[in-house]
């Protein structure tokens, strides 16, 4: 497999209306990275996968994009669970198959053959019992799933986790990183993250937005960025076998 | 009852009504699953009394009330779906804003116009029984309109529907379709107005969904039964209101809200049963 540029941020200054969140920030994905957000709330990791995604454009600079091929799907997204309707009539087999809308065109049935992707898929992530459900009859680790499902059924060059370990316990999160790690086999990853311990372990490299954005090629959390993060509870240390090292905290009651 | 039949037979006045009561409840079943899964409802409401201000300045220039209402419901609705994207006005404060100015837009003009404004009333109220040619045909071809358009984009309009966000990065043109399905609500809106009147328009395209609802979590299929229970509804109003000389807008809300209640206690009744079987093994 070729390693190629998936995306790059030129000196991107970005927000909303007349306020800036992200300024002057560069950054670069290519394939297999598997890239750890994460920062202080209002720091900007929202914006930033906006800006990735698209959905936001750029007060300065440039964000570019290089396709290999035209027809290649370049996102599978993962919203955050708390922005979805939980009551809204929707079965789990849609859900999945409006991941494939960009490859499939607006109009016609899903076919028998997406349909049948989509069972496979629900069943690596574990949930195919649950294909005829609806929304509301789903957990909150349940629905991660379908939505992990949703954003792999296209086979994504770049799959954009918005904290997907919300609402999930740990032996779900476990498995999501497992599972994550095995598709970074096949495409590039980009986590959003409150959880500093866990991911350090998992992914390769480190990105820490609070307005700027701090990214190294290493995985190892440096002081600068911890100062960023503004609250440095714990730090990994990375070796063969990933552990957690406690560093002193200024609170009292804490490690 | 038997004596309806034979007037419904005898009375072009009773078929219209008939037929109109049908065709809106095809397009308040589409349009309503829509509005309530998507918790438009009181945008829908606020678009259905912004139009008063169009049938008020239309009295006054002496053209078609009708024409007005479209008019103003049309720029209400996508002034309302343009705002929603900025920050800087909660939108339910601005439906709100929408909503008092409509009405008082329209009955200042009502007041201004001279002489007695003798529709007045059916366009609060609801007047089926004098609907006429003209709203049989602009219902049809909304129908088609909207019936073609919700088969052929079944799914994305769902997937927008469900998830805004998610749709936006599979490139799905997001806002072309929000636009066009608000359009739809209001022309939709303004069409019922014939048959149960603004003050009570939104009944038909919120209980019918709500009450499928219950039974139904599959968006299509809610479609269906909503367009089911209205159309009963509308029947049933009909011939209380022929039977008891009552106003027939107001007697369809009234069993639109029995079937409603119906549909939910025999469903709890049968939960309730379902899960003490399953305790007791």
């Amino acid at each position: 497999m070729r390693l190629s540029r998936i995306l790059d941020v030129v000196n991107v200054s970005a927000g909303y209306g007349s306020e800036v969140i992200l300024k002057d920030i560069n950054f670069e994905v290519v394939d297999n990275d598997f890239i750890g957000v994460i920062g202080p709330n209002g720091g900007g990791k929202t914006t930033l996968l906006k800006l990735l995604l698209g959905e936001i454009k750029p007060f300065q600079g440039r964000v570019n994009f290089y396709p290999s091929s035209k027809d290649e799907t370049l996102f599978g997204y993962l919203p955050q669970v708390s922005s979805i309707d939980r009551e809204f009539p929707i079965k789990v087999m849609d859900i999945v198959l409006s991941g494939l809308m960009n490859r499939n065109g607006l109009i016609g049935g899903s076919g028998k053959q997406n349909r049948t992707k989509a069972i496979d898929i629900l069943t690596i992530a574990g949930v195919d019992h649950l294909w005829n459900s609806s929304v509301g009859e789903l957990s909150g680790g349940q629905l991660q799933r379908v939505f992990l499902c949703r954003a792999l059924i296209s086979q994504p060059r770049l799959l954009i986790l918005d904290e997907p370990n919300t609402f999930v316990d740990n032996k779900f999160e476990k498995e999501l990183y497992e599972l994550l790690r095995e598709l970074n086999r096949r495409m590039a990853i980009i986590m959003v993250s409150h959880d500093v311990g866990t991911i350090t372990s998992y992914v390769k490299t480190i990105a820490c937005v609070n307005r700027h954005l701090h990214y190294h090629r290493s995985n190892r959390i440096t002081p600068e960025q911890l100062a960023a993060y503004e609250c440095p509870i714990q730090i990994i240390s990375h070796g063969k076998i990933p552990h957690t090292v406690l560093l002193n905290h200024n609170k009292e009651g804490q490690a | 009852m038997i004596a309806l039949f034979k007037d419904i037979l005898d009375y072009q006045f009773l078929r219209n009504a008939l037929v109109a009561a049908f065709l809106v409840s095809i397009v308040a079943g589409i349009i309503g699953t829509y509005i309530t899964s998507r918790r438009l409802v009181f945008l829908s409401g606020g678009i259905t009394h912004a139009s008063f201000g169009g049938i008020g300045i239309a009295y006054y220039l002496g053209v078609n009330p009708i024409f007005g209402a479209i008019v103003f419901s049309i720029l209400s609705a996508f002034g309302i779906e343009a705002l929603s994207h900025r920050k800087s006005m909660r939108e339910d404060s601005a439906i709100g804003i929408l909503w008092a100015f409509g009405m008082a837009v329209g009955i200042i003009f009502i007041f201004l116009t001279p002489g007695y404004a003798p529709n007045l009333l059916s366009f609060l109220f609801g007047s089926i029984l004098t609907v006429t040619n003209t709203d049989l045909l602009s219902l049809l071809v909304l129908n088609v309109a909207v019936i073609c358009f919700f088969i052929i984009f079944y799914k994305p309009i769902l997937y927008i529907a469900f998830d805004q966000e998610f749709a936006r990065t599979q490139k799905i043109p997001v806002a072309f379709f929000n636009y066009i399905l608000i359009a739809f609500i209001a022309i939709a809106i303004v069409l019922s107005i014939r048959v149960v009147g603004i003050i009570l328009l939104i009944s038909l395209f919120t209980i019918p969904p709500a009450t499928a609802n219950i039974f139904s979590n599959h968006f299509g299929r809610i479609i269906f039964w909503s367009i089911l229970l209205s159309f009963l509804g509308c029947f049933m109003g009909l011939i209380i209101s022929y039977g008891m000389n009552i106003p027939s807008g107001a007697a369809i809300v009234v069993v639109l809200v029995l079937l409603f209640g119906i549909v939910k206690v025999v469903v709890s009744s049968c939960n309730w049963f379902k899960r003490r079987s399953s305790m007791a093994q």
